[in-house]
């Protein structure tokens, strides 16, 4: 860019400059604002949430003034000004970009060049990633593992993504103390818009993972894919399901109910069975003798941040042996 | 016609398999929008708050650990509580016994085994629901 043209940037800046001083003024001239007299519906609503915090249990849906509805636009004032500027928004972006490529094209008088490509050119300029990539992308697929159950695998990491971004949006309203975990469960299956759904998909793709993890364990067993060299990845994929069944395991204790409370104090129970270091392991998971408060905490730490992290750092290993070493050929 | 089809075999990642890839994917993004718009009439739902001092008559873990459970029926505390641990260490071990390079027979007795493998644990499973 020229210098002289960089300079031109200066006059839309000096403009809105001008614009926001004036903007100010006019403001400040107004006096210290018009206060109505009546609250606004948010304000309102919010009061109303805060008297009701006191109670136990979510109100009834007719008389919950259910925060979130903000965003689905039940009260005008908030979504009509979003979707006009999105609306105006997108349309000056298109214009803008319009003016921009007519103008550089009469500029530089060269033809234009697509967005994208210039986004990878100057990507690629500064850290070569085009040939790499590529490189990746090129890699040939032997037509044997392209049968269908050479998918298992990737369908429970498809399955592992359902998971991560539904209990991610679940974790926004779940509260991990016994008081509480089973009121925001319930506030999560009535209130919550599409509550229900994110719970439910949560719930049925946890347990098609396991079914997926099961199904791709006996695959690679019966192809015989866990071979020399592969033993490696063979571990880490037993790693990678008892993980999955950690997840299964803990998270059931969540919702907090009699099935959740009862099937881990079987659960944990069991574990208390191993020899010489029963009771250890037992007081280990429960934080104490019996299924309480640190039980819960510590099964929702378990299952939000620990797993999590090893499952990832499995996976990313996992993956990083099949590319080096190609999918095992069968018989 | 044999040379042809040998020259076949690979497609590339690519876009081919990429393609092929996003179009399962596609499928069980579907699958989950379906699960949560038929959650909306029937919901996962929720038992009675936890309560420490009742026992329910039937107290039983997830279906996926039912057949550990339905082992402890059978067996003493001790041997059936280790039972998991062996059937890991087995798994993990498996590879750096089963060293030779694969033949039709040695797939045969894997499937065969595989097979009674799951049989019992889905028999356990099913004996462990209904009992």
């Amino acid at each position: 860019m020229k210098p002289n043209r960089r300079k031109v940037l200066f006059i839309p800046l000096a403009l809105m400059l001008v614009l926001l001083i004036i903007g100010t003024a006019a403001e400040a001239s107004h006096g210290p604002g018009i206060e109505t007299e009546t609250a606004s519906p948010i304000e309102e609503h919010a009061s109303i949430l805060r008297a009701s915090a006191s109670t136990e249990a979510p109100l009834p849906p007719e008389q919950d003034p259910c925060m979130h509805c903000h965003l689905q636009g039940e009260i005008a004032d908030m979504f009509v000004p979003l979707a006009r500027w999105m609306i105006f928004g997108f349309t000056g972006v298109v214009f803008a970009f319009g003016l921009y490529r007519s103008g550089n094209v009469w500029i530089t008088r060269k033809k234009w060049k697509p967005l994208w490509l210039q986004v990878t050119d100057w990507m690629d300029k500064r850290y070569q990633i085009v040939d790499p990539i590529r490189k990746i992308l090129s890699k040939p697929v032997e037509m044997f593992s392209t049968r269908w159950w050479y998918c298992l695998g990737g369908i429970t990491f498809t399955l592992f993504i359902i998971q991560g971004i539904t209990g991610t949006l679940l974790a926004f309203y779940y509260k991990p103390t016994p008081e509480e975990a089973y009121a925001s469960i319930q506030f999560i299956e009535t209130q919550v818009r599409f509550g229900a759904s994110i719970r439910a998909i949560h719930h049925w793709s946890a347990n098609a993972m396991v079914v997926m993890v099961v199904a791709h364990l006996l695959r690679v067993f019966i192809t015989g894919a866990f071979k020399p060299p592969r033993e490696l990845n063979w571990i880490s994929g037993v790693i990678l399901f008892i993980v999955t069944l950690g997840f299964g395991f803990t998270g059931y204790l969540l919702p907090w109910d009699q099935r959740a409370f009862w099937a881990t104090t079987v659960g944990t129970e069991i574990a208390g069975g191993i020899p010489w270091i029963g009771d250890l392991s037992l007081v280990f998971m429960r934080g104490g003798w019996g299924v309480g408060a640190v039980t819960l905490s510590r099964f929702y730490a378990v299952h939000i941040l620990i797993l999590p992290i090893i499952i990832i750092a499995f996976l990313a290993v996992h993956f990083l042996m099949v590319r080096r070493q190609g999918i095992a050929r069968p018989l | 016609m044999t040379e042809n089809t040998e020259e076949k075999e690979t497609i590339p990642f690519y876009p081919d398999h990429v393609t092929t890839e996003f179009r399962v994917t596609i499928a069980i993004i579907v699958g989950a929008i379906i699960i949560g718009a038929l959650a909306l009439f029937w919901p996962v739902g929720l038992e009675a708050p936890a309560d420490p001092m009742d026992t329910p008559a039937h107290t039983q873990p997830e279906w996926y650990f039912l057949f550990l459970f339905q082992i402890l029926k059978y067996v003493p505390k001790t041997t059936g509580v280790l039972i998991p641990f062996v059937a890991i260490a087995v798994l993990i071990l498996w590879p750096f016994f089963d060293r030779k390079a694969d033949t039709h027979q040695a797939r045969r007795n894997r499937i065969i085994l595989a097979s009674v493998a799951m049989l019992i644990i889905i028999i356990l499973t099913v004996l462990g629901a209904y009992t």
